[in-house]
């Protein structure tokens, strides 16, 4: 059997190939699979998901009530054996691929594994992190309860007030000015077919990319094995231990889900006149945050185009976005990085990320100003203080802790090797 | 373009190098040939600019369909002079102004047309809180629109167009849930703190025959950005 497929699939050269392919052993490797294989959960779980759901918000006879389609067939699916398990590790694994993906980023800044050959991955990691949220965001409108229209009625008044092109932006990918009848079916079909396609073929890219260029080795495989590739084969090591971290993923989220049922659309019921009095999801605090900070003041008119407040929302992330995206083009670099730089070794670099995600944190603070008290202006102090202090701070530790002799003689092996 | 070419460079080229330049008349075939390719060239260029420019604007036609076209329904119209007032959760029961309570969260309602009936909910810019005080209370450019102590607003946030349906008892403000904006409905509509950046819209109220009823519309635009 296996040689009769073996000639004509020639499976034992695809073996030499892909599956002796060398994954180095460190921990903080691990992020990239989890950040994938929360991705095969969200589309297995998003299958089941699918088939139930009903993307319409025109108004159906459930009992009694009238009640928008969509929020009807969540009804059903959370009363379908498992059903509520299933929604509820559907919402936990976005959060999980969120949080894994944004941490992986953190690993490959902190470890300057960004730089060259490695750019084009840099950039699809982050256009993957951005595609991830605008996924997320898009499954939040889907049940139409009270929360859910309110979070995509905040999106689309965002996205709207981009100055000239924005309005038009915002009712072609929410099909008119939300909520339309047009406006469901139009966020179904970005959420569950079109996202999902573009996600799984940069992380196919993503990962094609890895295997062909291997992976940056961790600083001890210079010592021990110097200019050769240290790790555990794909097949049947690495495969092992990548089953057996899906299957845990697979039962911490239903265990998670089974105990936190995410969105519970009865509690906020189907939208009304009044709006609820909720926050979004972690991961939107940071700009849910800002967007309270900015003082009613700052609006200004050029040319007949308002320019509000509310504009900030839109223009801080793609700052950072655009920043991100320019971060390994600012550090050219002619050697080709083989082994990871230690975080102790770029103190500057180091810091600054220490500090951006005190900014992240500062800015998460000021999504709970009123429960916590605080004025706006002590917010602004923290989330531009915050960062610069933090930064300082991480910065001074680190050149106390790893004097710049002792970096030096950490040897040649922060700057690669030449050629690769 | 090659034959050219080559002929423009054979006299540089000439290996004898004796600088004779050798000039090759073009033959009559030579030309026709020219020609036919001239014109083919010619019948391509206007073909694809044609199919290009068909293609564009048709694409053009399906971008541009992907905006629907809003439609103005009856339960659209914004509130007019006349219009009475129901309550947004309960569109068969009329507000009246002896309903309303002083110093207590506003009411949501939308405006109904009394000669056709029809209640003007089918958009959330129609929505309008309505909210009670000692008419000394309220400010010169409030209390002339007014309506025993009845002040009505535009409940469209003015920073994200939530609905600002959350009291603050403490100050007598309304609060949207949003963002934490705050007005003053004693005031215009005045931002009192948070990020909307325009007072909400007030709305002109009046007693006909006992009745609270629309003096006409929003004094200024409905809606954020």
């Amino acid at each position: 059997m296996g040689k009769w497929l073996d000639e004509r699939l020639a499976l034992s050269r695809m073996y030499k190939k892909f599956f002796r392919k060398m994954f180095p052993v460190h921990h903080s490797f691990f992020l990239g699979e989890i950040t994938m294989f929360s991705f095969v959960i969200l589309v297995l779980t998003g299958i089941f998901l699918s088939i139930n759901f009903e993307p319409s918000i025109r108004m159906v006879q459930v009992g009694a009530k009238q009640l928008p389609a969509a929020y009807a067939s969540v009804q059903f699916i959370d009363s379908l054996p498992f059903g509520l398990v299933i929604r509820s590790m559907h919402h936990w694994a976005a959060s999980v691929f969120i949080a894994a993906a944004f941490l992986h980023m953190i690993r490959i800044l902190l470890t300057g594994a960004y730089k060259k050959p490695r750019e084009i991955n840099w950039l699809i990691g982050l256009a993957l992190l951005s595609f991830a949220v605008v996924a997320a965001f898009t499954g939040y409108s889907l049940p139409f309860d009270a929360f859910s229209a309110t979070a995509t009625k905040v999106g689309y008044e965002i996205a709207s007030s981009i100055p000239i092109i924005g309005s038009w932006i915002a009712q072609l990918f929410f099909g008119g000015t939300f909520p339309t009848e047009h406006s469901i079916p139009r966020l179904t079909a970005i959420h569950m077919v079109w996202l999902p396609l573009v996600i799984g073929a940069l992380i196919g890219a993503h990962v094609l990319i890895m295997f062909l260029q291997k992976h940056t080795q961790p600083k001890y495989a210079e010592k021990v094995a110097p200019n050769k590739i240290l790790g555990v084969p794909f097949w049947p090591q690495q495969a092992l231990i990548m089953g057996v971290l899906f299957a845990v993923m697979v039962a911490v989220l239903a265990l998670v889900g089974g105990l936190f049922n995410a969105n519970p659309i009865e509690h906020f019921g189907p939208p009304g006149p009044a709006t609820p009095n909720v926050k979004p999801d972690w991961y939107f605090l940071w700009l849910y945050g800002f967007l309270k900070m900015i003082p009613s003041a700052w609006h200004f008119t050029v040319f007949g185009v308002f320019v509000g407040p509310e504009f900030i929302g839109v223009l801080i992330p793609t700052v950072l976005i655009l920043f991100g995206f320019a971060f390994p083009l600012l550090q050219p670099s002619e050697h080709k990085l083989r082994y990871i730089e230690l975080p102790s070794e770029h103190p500057v670099r180091t810091a600054t990320v220490i500090g951006v995600l005190t900014f992240f944190i500062a800015a998460t603070i000021g999504a709970y100003k009123e429960d916590l008290g605080l004025t706006t202006g002590l917010l602004w102090l923290l989330v531009i203080g915050g960062p610069l202090v933090v930064g300082a701070i991480a910065y001074g530790l680190l050149r106390a802790i790893y004097p710049a002799s002792a970096r030096e003689s950490a040897g040649p092996g922060s700057d690669a090797t030449p050629g690769d | 373009m090659p034959n050219d070419d080559e002929r423009t460079a054979s006299p540089q080229g000439d290996p004898e190098g004796n600088g004779d330049a050798v000039i090759v008349e073009p033959t009559e075939a030579d030309e026709r040939e020219n020609l036919i390719q001239r014109r083919r060239f010619l019948q391509a260029s206007v073909g694809v600019t044609v199919a290009l420019t068909v293609t564009g604007l048709s694409a053009l036609t399906v971008t541009g369909s992907l905006r629907p076209i809003a439609k103005i329904t009856p339960q659209q119209e914004p509130p007019a002079d006349g219009d009475v007032l129901v309550y947004a959760d309960d569109q068969k029961r009329l507000v009246q102004a002896s309903d309303l309570q002083t110093n207590t969260k506003q009411t949501l309602c939308y405006p109904k047309d009394p000669k056709s009936g029809v209640v003007k909910s089918g958009t959330d810019n129609n929505l309008i809180m309505l909210t009670r005080f000692d008419p000394t209370q309220l400010g010169p450019d409030t209390a002339p629109h007014a309506a025993q102590g009845v002040v009505g607003y535009s409940a469209v946030c003015t920073h994200l167009c939530c609905t600002v349906s959350d009291w603050d008892a403490k100050n007598g403000w309304m609060l949207c849930p949003c963002h934490h904006s705050q007005f003053d409905p004693r005031a215009d509509g005045k931002v009192m703190g948070g990020p909307a950046p325009r007072p909400l819209p007030l709305i002109p109220l009046k007693m006909t025959g006992g009745q609270l009823a629309v003096a006409g519309g929003f004094m200024t635009s409905v809606g954020c950005s």
